[in-house]
């Protein structure tokens, strides 16, 4: 049995080969967070210390990019939210002429290239005369956070048996009552998932925002930014470590939220 | 007395398609009122019609004499059992089954009391903790039924609510519901397919083609004189005779119905009616002979235990004319 499905050694070490081309890097951005040495990423590291943690604490220009991100995020994601479900709820409903057409349109913010959402938002920023500002940054992050929830939310309304909306009306339930009583409970694991994509995808977003900020530079923009002077390197990595934990923690967690999904939805059909 | 339901040449249109074209039907109060008819023959949408789901194009639709025609379906005093019953998936049974009181600001000590009473009613005392996905298809049933009820409707929908059960299941069911329907005194109003199930449940009966009401009256008028050729081939196969035929047995020429158990084989010589037998058929309770009669073919039951023909045999067949119902058109 063991030996019968193993694959061929080669192909074995070409997977470890790839994988350790993909997941290397991540590794040393760790281990150069922890370097002695300040200027120069040379290897190995002449030494080990914490103290770029305390360092990058005590550093002010990094508080205002983090709130920042953490602000676009939370508010992008929250209008992707209350938009993406809206939409999910009228797709999963509705059938008419050109739905497919439309469901292509909403979804193609997240496969258009960065550069052309950017570019194209920014120039309908500015002929609207809308000055680039938070609410720029947000707006441009809130296009591809509708999709992710979109995407989510859809996928739940199609597993769930139709019929369970109209059986809450045929109750006596109101609208809000059915959304309160039925459909949350429902769709609840897939939009907490859907949001803490969307999450994480505005948190470490650089292409739209450059086109889409004005003078404030959120957290990965800041990294760009010090990355090109070699002045306390080591601290743009410990900002790297924490941009990765609030990504992939969100993550890890939609993941788990949507995987089985069997017992949440439709399990009484 | 006013009728529980009443439509006045309703319509419902879904785009070019009339999938309910100028009905009138009137269920009366306190009937098991079931719609009969092949897919796509309009008898679902009529119920949808009454649970307020889809509105009509044209016509009034009235409810214990009130026009319902743009009043919601939550709004409305009937209830459903849905065809694949709906259960609640995060709810437990008892959950569900209250539900209807739960929206309506019912306390929950109350809620759960009248629950368990609807829940006792069909038969599933004690099931209140589980969830639907820990039920089989049958309790399922049981508490959509439970849950439609506890609402106290004035009209209780089904639609198909036994499609999804094995045939030894659903025959229990038919009794059950038909006893229960019989205690509380509500009307029922019932979807089917299944003739047999329209037969044995219903007071009356509409039998829907494209539509229309093809007929609307008893099981035993809709069975022994089919007004239409559809309803008598849909209505358990009824002989059809064309009018020369029916002509040449010295009944006026219309078209005509004769059920397959009204006949008897004889021998060829003398009899009205000869050819030869074309096939039989086994059914268990007796066998269905088809014998090629001058350009028709015609069904004859022969219960079991009698004499059967061979295949090709020629023989004849007596029928009492009384057995000869004629039919509006064919």
């Amino acid at each position: 049995m063991r030996s019968e499905n193993r694959a061929p050694k080669s192909l074995t070490l070409a997977a470890i080969g790839g994988l350790l081309f993909l997941h290397l890097p991540i590794a040393l951005i760790f281990l150069y967070a922890f370097t002695t040495e300040e200027r120069t990423y040379q290897f190995p590291p002449p030494g080990l210390t914490l103290k770029w943690f305390a360092v990058a604490w005590n550093r002010a220009d990094i508080w205002p990019p983090l709130y920042l991100s953490l602000r676009v995020a939370a508010v992008a994601t929250l209008m992707a939210l209350v938009l993406g479900t809206l939409c999910a709820a009228a797709m999963a409903r509705a059938r008419f002429f050109g739905r497919d057409q439309l469901s292509l349109l909403i979804i193609l913010p997240i496969a258009l290239p960065g550069v052309i959402t950017g570019m194209s938002l920014r120039s309908a920023f500015s002929l609207m005369d809308i000055p680039f500002s938070t609410l720029t940054i947000i707006l441009g992050h809130a296009t591809f956070c509708i999709v992710i929830v979109y995407n989510n939310a859809v996928a739940r309304f199609r597993r769930l048996s139709g019929s369970i909306t109209e059986a809450s009306a045929d109750l006596g339930a109101n609208s809000f009552q059915t959304f309160r009583y039925i459909l949350l409970p429902n769709l609840g694991s897939a939009l907490l998932a859907g949001a803490m994509l969307a999450f994480a995808l505005s948190f470490d977003e650089v292409i739209v925002t450059t086109f889409t900020a004005g003078q404030q530079s959120t957290l990965p923009i800041w990294m760009l930014q010090e990355l090109v002077r070699p002045r306390q390197r080591p601290v743009t990595n410990v900002v790297a470590i924490v941009v990765f934990a609030t990504t992939f923690i969100p993550i890890l967690i939609a993941y788990y939220l949507t995987r089985g999904g069997s017992e949440t939805a439709g399990g009484g059909k | 007395m006013t009728a529980a339901v009443e439509f006045q040449t309703v319509s419902r249109h879904f785009g070019p398609v009339r999938a309910v074209d100028e009905v009138n039907l009137s269920v009366a109060e306190g009937t098991f009122f079931a719609m009969l008819g092949p897919s796509g023959s309009g008898k679902t949408t009529c119920l949808r019609l009454i649970s307020g789901f889809e509105k009509p194009t044209h016509g009034a639709i009235r409810i214990f004499g009130q026009d319902v025609s743009n009043t919601p379906p939550n709004r409305r005093n009937v209830n459903t059992v849905f065809q694949d019953y709906a259960l609640f998936p995060h709810l437990n049974v008892r959950e569900n089954v209250g539900y209807g009181l739960m929206v309506k600001g019912v306390g929950r000590a109350t809620r759960n009391a009248k629950a368990d009473e609807m829940l006792a009613l069909v038969k599933l005392d004690g099931f209140g903790e589980r969830k639907p996905g820990q039920l089989s298809g049958g309790q399922r049933q049981r508490v959509a039924l439970a849950r439609a009820l506890v609402n106290e409707p004035r009209v209780l929908l089904l639609d198909e609510p036994l499609g999804a059960l094995d045939l030894k299941l659903r025959e229990a069911m038919q009794d059950e519901l038909k006893a229960l329907q019989k205690r509380l005194g509500i009307t029922f109003v019932f979807v089917t397919h299944d003739q047999g199930e329209a037969l044995s449940m219903a007071d009356r009966l509409a039998v829907f083609n494209h539509g229309k009401i093809a007929q609307i009256g008893t099981p035993e008028e809709i069975y022994s004189r089919p007004r239409t050729h559809f309803v008598a081939d849909f209505v358990g196969s009824s002989n059809v005779l064309p009018p020369d035929l029916v002509q040449r047995l010295g009944a006026p020429p219309t078209w005509a119905s004769l059920r397959p158990e009204a006949l008897r084989l004889t021998a060829a010589q003398g009899a009205v009616l000869s050819g030869a037998i074309i096939g039989l058929r086994y059914l268990g309770a007796g066998t269905r002979v088809t014998v090629a009669v001058a350009g028709a073919e015609i069904g004859v039951l022969v219960p079991s235990g009698a004499q059967l023909p061979e295949a090709g045999a020629e023989v004849g067949i007596a029928f009492d004319l009384a057995d000869l119902h004629p039919m509006e058109e064919a």
